[in-house]
């Protein structure tokens, strides 16, 4: 294998940090790939080369710095080749979510002027190859990695991933020092990625992140003062499998890989996640609301299928549990000697198994982020000894902001600021404003935009109203945008409602609706799977998600959950009537966000009779 | 890491010649014809398919083919070699695998053991190397299992692998089916009805792994199933029978415009399928 491996000046990069790897501990495992059923290793030597190559590929296509190269692919290596051989060549990464359809890959390629795009397999392929050639005057090239049907097309665009990487190997033996050149030129200014937000309401923008920005988020979450007390280490263990185009997923997988030495795991497909996970056991885990919700509810579908004997044990420990959480979410996450004794022995009978089956057992550090999340949800995993830490930041300041820190957890807040973050809010709206290094750059080719959300002295409005807690806490209250005020003049925050209303393990969506209404209701859409099973134990019959949704059963049921949320909230905060959605809200009929976040206002439009008649 | 084509770990055919050849079979039970002169050819990288109206002979001729009948008349030549009076596990044997309507899994074992059994004719050692693990026997085990998961990636079960089939959907199960056929490394694959009972989405997915093999294993291909818009959009070739007859045989868009075809069959089957399902 020929590296080109050797340090030269330029502005620090996750791309020249594997680079320095790579002589450092060129041995050292970078990457593992579940494939075939085996876990397959890359080497940090490996991984530059690839890396390199990719990057001499890119030069040899005449990609200049400042190009765009897209990927439209689940994620693998060659995601991360992708992206680290695009900022090793000084382009800008842009990276599609593999659920975007055709017209929003038009989009995305059109708005990004992307003369590369990287795609995964025929599925994509056949996206991009139904946009009129025309239509995309800057694509070039089409990088495909799946040979299977994609061989067979014509289109003189197309190339095979090994054909590509093999003229980046032809240009490495004639231009040795072209990659190597590129980096010694970075600047801290340098685009690295254009990351698209989901755009709940208009159009996607492209967040333009520079190095200087991926540089300040190293150092605050993977350094010594970072999410993990003496920083990330090579011993820790992260699974990629959040969308890699979102910041969240980069964080972790090119910036904490790269910065902390991490290895990264790459799992058979999302449908394995689970069985990977317990392969990996990962030390660090990255995830969303969405994803402990659902490990909360198969833990909870599992054990009323569980034998007797089994559900004693799991009831008494449990209830151990939920003491020990409580204790530990009043201490900020410390023990008391009773709560150590309790969990010690919890762990023997059943929490450390628990923590096995789903993957979870060894988790140093767990995240919860891009979406508030219900605090009885980090309550139960605190209490089985998973420590969830929910955090805040968005893609304009490149995900860092605040985070709960060990031993000085406050459920229901986001934590507190990163060291070198200022943090305020506006006095006037309430509006969470953040200011550091890592705030980006500004809108892709949107200046209006830009100007909007970054003010004169640097703050960037963040379009989330918060309020302190005991002064060094953040916690989030909606969107701005969001709230609702009801005729009666009240302010609501409506995803703190629909938060508590997903604890139920039979709910995965909720959408409170009342903005200047009477009072409030929902939209409610049932977990498919946990209802159904929970409707076959009943003996009720049922076929569609359509059907079940319309079982009388079934909405006693969740009116159940329903009275359980109202508990819990202020008169004009309760639900008075809600709806079941007879469909599942798709990203693809454009319910949802490419994030799986629901699009208020046209789920809002498409369901206005079914809203209305709760009015009446 | 690329997904492996399948010819990549699976024996292909190459050219077009013919590795099929079946004349003028008769078959009846007790009197009652099944098959009344049927006659085919069927060539490397060909999807040939036979349609019919339920109790037509189709699946009869599969079962003629893979040895379970014996015509009473007639001779059917699999790779020059005559198959008439060999019994069904030598033909498999000769690389003829088959899959079935009714779908015929080991339902107590794991989606990878019953693709592991699907390799079984391509178990060399005996039961002492096998028992020692050493040698031939683990480098063999090593290879079928290489083939197994190449499978596996190829039909998307990973998820599965280590679920008991009875546990599992109709429609995965159809595809394990197609997985155990495709370990055997056949020559010729026989696919009775594989859309079966399936939604649109399991049709759609189940045409493109046809397509997919078709395409990379060069291999002829025989199919049987009512599904009308698959069997057209696929085939090369289309036999239509009617009461063991055959009333046609040609390119698809042959058959859809040939009037005896429309009068017998798919003029009466179209109006049915316009009316509901199938």
């Amino acid at each position: 294998m020929t590296t080109t491996a050797n340090r030269a000046t330029g502005f620090v990069s996750p791309a020249a940090r594997a680079r320095d790897r790579a002589v450092d501990t060129p041995d050292r495992v970078a990457l593992r790939e579940k494939n075939r059923g085996i876990w397959r290793e890359i080497s940090w030597a490996e991984y530059w080369d690839r890396v390199d190559t990719f990057a001499h590929a890119l030069i040899a296509n005449g990609i200049e710095p400042g190009d765009r190269v897209a990927i439209h692919s689940d994620n693998r290596p060659e995601w991360v080749y992708t992206d680290l051989g695009s900022v090793a060549a000084r382009a800008i990464c842009v990276g599609l979510y593999p659920t975007n359809p055709t017209s929003e890959v038009e989009y995305l390629l059109k708005d990004s002027g992307s003369r590369v795009l990287i795609a995964e397999d025929e599925e994509q392929s056949d996206k991009v190859l139904a946009i009129a050639a025309a239509d995309l005057p800057d694509l070039e090239r089409i990088v495909y990695l799946e040979h299977r049907g994609v061989d067979a097309y014509d289109d003189p665009r197309l190339m095979s991933w090994d054909a590509f990487m093999e003229s980046g190997a032809v240009h490495r033996e004639t231009h040795p020092h072209a990659v190597a050149e590129r980096m010694a030129a970075a600047e801290p200014s340098d685009l690295a990625y254009l990351v698209y937000t989901s755009g709940t309401t208009g159009p996607p923008k492209g967040s333009m992140l520079t190095l200087e920005n991926l540089e300040f988020a190293a150092e605050e979450i993977a350094g010594l003062e970072g999410i993990v007390a003496g920083g990330t280490t090579p011993d820790d263990l992260i699974v990629s499998y959040l969308p890699l185009c979102h910041i969240y997923e980069k964080l972790f997988s090119v910036v904490i890989g790269t910065a902390g030495g991490v290895p990264v795991h790459f799992g058979e497909s999302l449908d394995t996640l689970v069985a990977d996970m317990r392969d990996v056991q990962p030390t660090i885990v990255q995830g969303v609301p969405r994803i402990w919700e659902r490990i909360h509810a198969a833990i909870q579908v599992r054990l009323a299928s569980a034998s007797r004997l089994k559900r004693l044990n799991t009831v008494i420990w449990l209830s151990a549990a939920r003491y020990v959480g409580r204790t530990l979410v009043r201490r900020e996450g410390r023990h008391t000697l009773v709560t150590r004794v309790l969990h010690g022995l919890g762990n023997a009978f059943l929490y450390r198994s628990l923590r096995e089956r789903v993957g979870l057992r060894r988790v140093r550090h767990a995240v919860s982020a891009a979406a508030p999340i219900a605090p009885e949800i980090l309550e139960f995993f605190m209490s089985i000894g998973v420590p969830i830490y929910e955090a805040y930041g968005m893609t304009e300041n490149s995900g860092v902001a605040t985070t709960n820190r060990p031993g000085r957890v406050k459920l229901g807040t986001v934590g507190e600021a990163y060291p070198g973050c200022e943090i305020r809010l506006d006095p006037e709206t309430g509006e969470i404003l953040t200011r550091h290094p890592a705030v980006f750059a500004g809108y892709w080719n949107q200046p209006e935009a830009t100007a909007r959300t970054i003010d004169g002295e640097g703050w960037l409005h963040t379009g989330d109203v918060g309020e302190w807690v005991d002064g060094t806490h953040m916690r989030i209250v909606d969107r701005i945008k969001d709230i609702i005020i009801t005729s009666g003049g009240k302010n609501v925050s409506p995803s703190e409602i629909e938060n508590t209303l997903k604890t139920s393990p039979f709910i995965k969506e909720a959408i409170v609706i009342g903005d200047r209404r009477k009072y409030l209701t929902a939209l409610i859409g049932i977990e498919l799977d946990v209802v159904s099973e929970w409707a076959q134990r009943r003996r009720i019959p049922h076929t569609t998600y359509r059907d079940l949704s319309e079982k009388p059963e079934v909405r006693a049921l969740i009116q159940k959950a329903v009275d359980t949320t109202n508990g819990k909230f202020a008169r004009v905060e309760q639900i008075k009537t809600f709806l079941l959605l007879t469909k599942e809200l798709d990203h693809e009929d454009g319910e949802l966000t490419a994030t799986q976040k629901v699009k208020r206002s046209i789920v809002e439009e498409r369901f206005a009779e079914e809203i209305e008649s709760m009015y009446r | 890491m690329r997904a492996r084509l399948l010819h990549e770990f699976l024996p292909g055919a190459d050219g077009t010649e013919t590795i099929l050849e079946i004349e003028d079979i008769h078959l009846s039970f007790a009197g009652v014809k099944a098959i009344d002169g049927v006659s085919l050819r069927v060539h490397n990288g060909e999807l040939f398919a036979i349609i019919g109206p339920n109790g037509a002979g189709k699946t009869s001729i599969f079962n003629c083919i893979s040895g379970v009948y014996h015509p009473q008349e007639g001779a059917i030549r699999f790779l020059g070699r005559d198959l008439l009076g060999m019994k069904p596990h030598r033909i498999a044997d000769l690389g003829l695998a088959r899959t079935f309507q009714n779908i015929e899994l080991f339902p107590q074992l794991t989606v990878l053991d019953n693709l592991m059994l699907g390799r079984h004719q391509h178990v060399h050692y005996g039961t002492f190397s096998a028992a020692i693990r050493l040698g031939r026997a683990s480098r063999e085990e090593a290879r079928n299992r290489e083939v197994v998961e190449g499978i596996i990636e190829f039909l998307g079960i990973h998820q599965h692998r280590r679920s008991y089939v009875a546990m599992l959907p109709y429609g995965i199960q159809k595809r394990i089916e197609l997985g155990r056929a495709l370990a055997m490394e056949p020559k010729l694959l026989l696919l009775d009805e594989p859309a079966a009972g399936m939604n649109l989405e399991e049709t759609e997915d189940m045409a493109r792994y046809i397509t997919d093999i078709k395409r990379e294993l060069g291999i002829g291909v025989i199919l049987v199933d009512h599904e009308m818009r698959m069997v057209m959009d696929l085939a090369d070739t289309v036999l239509v029978i009617d009461f063991g007859k055959p009333i046609a045989v040609g390119r698809p868009d042959e058959i859809q415009s040939n009037p005896d075809v429309i009068r017998a069959y798919l003029g009466e089957e179209h109006a049915i399928a316009e009316g509901g399902d199938q």
